[in-house]
């Protein structure tokens, strides 16, 4: 072996172990979901002596699970369709307009960009409590929407702005309404810009922990993380319990990360440069 | 776009949206933040006292201590850790696509989960981090790592780091791909060294990456809340109590919404001036290199 294949050899495994030293908390967790809470008092960093299904047969009946994973993706869903609908939809006159009005609209927009949710957390509370929407879908889709909603329209005027004015104009000798332009043309094309910005959104719906905490008590509307939190939270943490509650409430991402890890990184990644 | 009128209702609907959930309620934020406001029933107007409390008591000048240590930490270890992976990763193409992957693994994880999760790992007795360094013959490092008012907040940005590092590496891996493979090329044909074409060739083209990833992480990490809600409810002592969790704090365990609202204009305030200062800063830098 030349020195230079010594070199990249040691550089090769050097790096690859920092890798799997980040992992380690993950193994962590998925090992110690198989073990009793006795067993890792004893022995806290050992292997299992036995698989535990029941650890998972106990948590998947007590923590309401099935129900759990619909709720998020019922309302993961709702969000993103929702985000890029509207936010395509606003985006579409602004990225061509200039005029006092769009200027207001994307100076409120970037205000929106940088605004923390514990801004406005307090008066939605009260807002939602006043009109009935604590405990309801479509409050909590309304929020996520509306916490979404400036990204989406950023997002979206750069990519219409892109467009070519040639085609935009072409529909319009057609004979094109601007409804027709939007939905025939100019939507179309955003397939991409779409598919990217659904991935943010999706990613940061699904596992937010704020907006659910404080909005839904109602134990059959959890989500996947809030029903995780008071399930773990109800016992004291108790080891058997915590892990696999654990790898039961990353389980449907990393399934998806395990599908589409490519798309995953190179979207969410390609969403924060924009 | 034929008319004005048209132009309105395609904006309609977000506008409603971002009206009744944004703008609607930063008014009434700032409006409950001059008042006693406890959720229900009347609200008196108080002046400024809400504020006057936030700069003459300890707390919350503590709190916002806690936030600025817990985001500088965190946007510094990130940052150097991110670009690490990506220079190593860059150089070795080979096991690029599979490393960044993996260290992307625990940003698609909640922090309900990461919480869970490393306030086992940090536990004082069945603890993994305790168990680990008893077996590496360091027992007398071995503490309640969160119980500990010294090591609490270092513990759980060690956890946020965690979470996030593998993001701030696929970025930085997307800046390096900007890189115009000529340069990189001339940089070896000098016979410069590895180490000098990262100091002085790839470190000032990658300003703009350093741009994106400090202010992601800076914006995120000033509104923390999740992970020391978790992982010690803002103790022991204070020690981990950021502004996130003071505005949660007084809202549902005291029902001030009053002067909730008004620690919430403080920390807009911040997290606007930041956002501005870093942009300004870090833009120029990017066309000084």
């Amino acid at each position: 072996m030349t020195l230079a294949s010594l070199r990249s050899f040691v550089v090769h495994t050097l790096v690859i172990a920092l890798v799997v030293a980040m992992l380690l908390p993950l193994l962590y967790m998925i090992t110690m979901s198989f073990r009793s809470a006795t067993e890792i008092a004893q022995q806290p960093l050992g292997l299992p002596e036995t698989l535990r299904w029941e650890n998972y047969a106990t948590a998947l009946s007590s923590m309401n699970y099935l129900r759990s994973v619909l709720n998020s993706v019922g309302i993961t869903v709702s969000v993103t369709v929702l985000v890029a609908l509207l936010g395509s939809m606003a985006a579409y006159p602004l990225a061509r307009n200039t005029g006092r009005a769009a200027r207001v609209f994307i100076l409120l927009v970037a205000l929106g960009l940088a605004t923390p949710n514990f801004v406005t957390i307090t008066p939605i509370y009260v807002i939602f409590r006043d009109l009935g929407l604590l405990d309801s879908y479509p409050g909590i889709v309304l929020a996520f929407t509306a916490l979404n909603l400036p990204l989406a329209v950023f997002f979206y005027v750069g990519f219409i702005g892109a467009i070519p004015r040639d085609l935009l104009e072409a529909a319009k000798l057609d004979n094109c309404s601007d409804w027709q332009t939007f939905w025939h043309v100019v939507r179309p094309l955003l397939g991409p810009a779409t598919a990217t910005l659904s991935l943010f959104v999706m990613l940061m719906v699904w596992n937010d922990f704020t907006y659910p905490l404080l909005l839904l008590t109602d134990k059959d509307k959890f989500t996947v993380t809030i029903s995780v939190y008071r399930f773990v939270g109800n016992q004291n943490v108790q080891a058997d319990v915590l892990f696999p509650a654990a790898v039961l409430g990353s389980l449907p991402l990393l399934i998806l990360f395990v599908l589409f890890q490519r798309r995953i990184v190179a979207g969410v990644t390609a969403g924060a440069v924009k | 776009m034929t008319s004005k009128r048209t132009m309105f209702l395609f904006t309609l609907p977000a506008l409603i949206v971002l009206g009744v959930f944004f703008v609607y309620p930063i008014v009434l934020t700032v409006q409950m933040s001059f008042t006693n406001f406890t959720g229900v029933g009347q609200a008196d107007p108080v002046g400024l006292a809400n504020y006057e409390r936030i700069v003459s008591r300890d707390r919350y000048p503590a709190a916002l201590w806690v936030t600025v240590k817990f985001t500088t930490v965190v946007v510094l270890i990130q940052t150097m850790a991110g670009l690490f992976f990506a220079a190593m990763l860059h150089r070795l193409p080979a096991i690029r696509n599979l490393c960044r992957a993996a260290l992307f693994t625990p940003a698609m994880m909640s922090f309900v989960v990461v919480g869970y999760v490393w306030q086992f790992i940090y536990s004082p007795f069945s603890g993994g981090l305790n168990a680990a360094l008893t077996q590496v013959g360091l027992e007398g490092w071995t503490r309640g790592w969160l119980g500990d008012p010294d090591t609490a907040l270092l513990a759980i940005a060690f956890a946020h780091v965690w979470m996030f590092t593998g993001y701030t590496t696929a970025i930085f891996l997307a800046g390096y791909a900007n890189i115009p493979a000529e340069i990189e090329e001339a940089g070896r044909l000098d016979n410069a060294s590895s180490w000098q074409r990262f100091r002085y060739l790839e470190v000032p083209l990658l300003a703009p990456s350093f741009t994106i990833n400090i202010m992601l992480s800076t914006i995120g990490t000033l509104k923390t809340f999740e992970l020391p809600f978790i992982m010690t409810r803002g103790g022991p002592d204070g020690a981990t109590r950021t502004l996130s969790l003071e505005i949660i704090g007084q809202l549902f365990g005291k029902y001030r919404f009053g002067f909730a609202s008004s620690l919430s204009i403080v920390m807009l305030v911040i997290v606007i001036a930041v956002a501005v200062f870093q942009n300004w800063y870090l833009r120029r830098r990017e066309d000084v290199s």
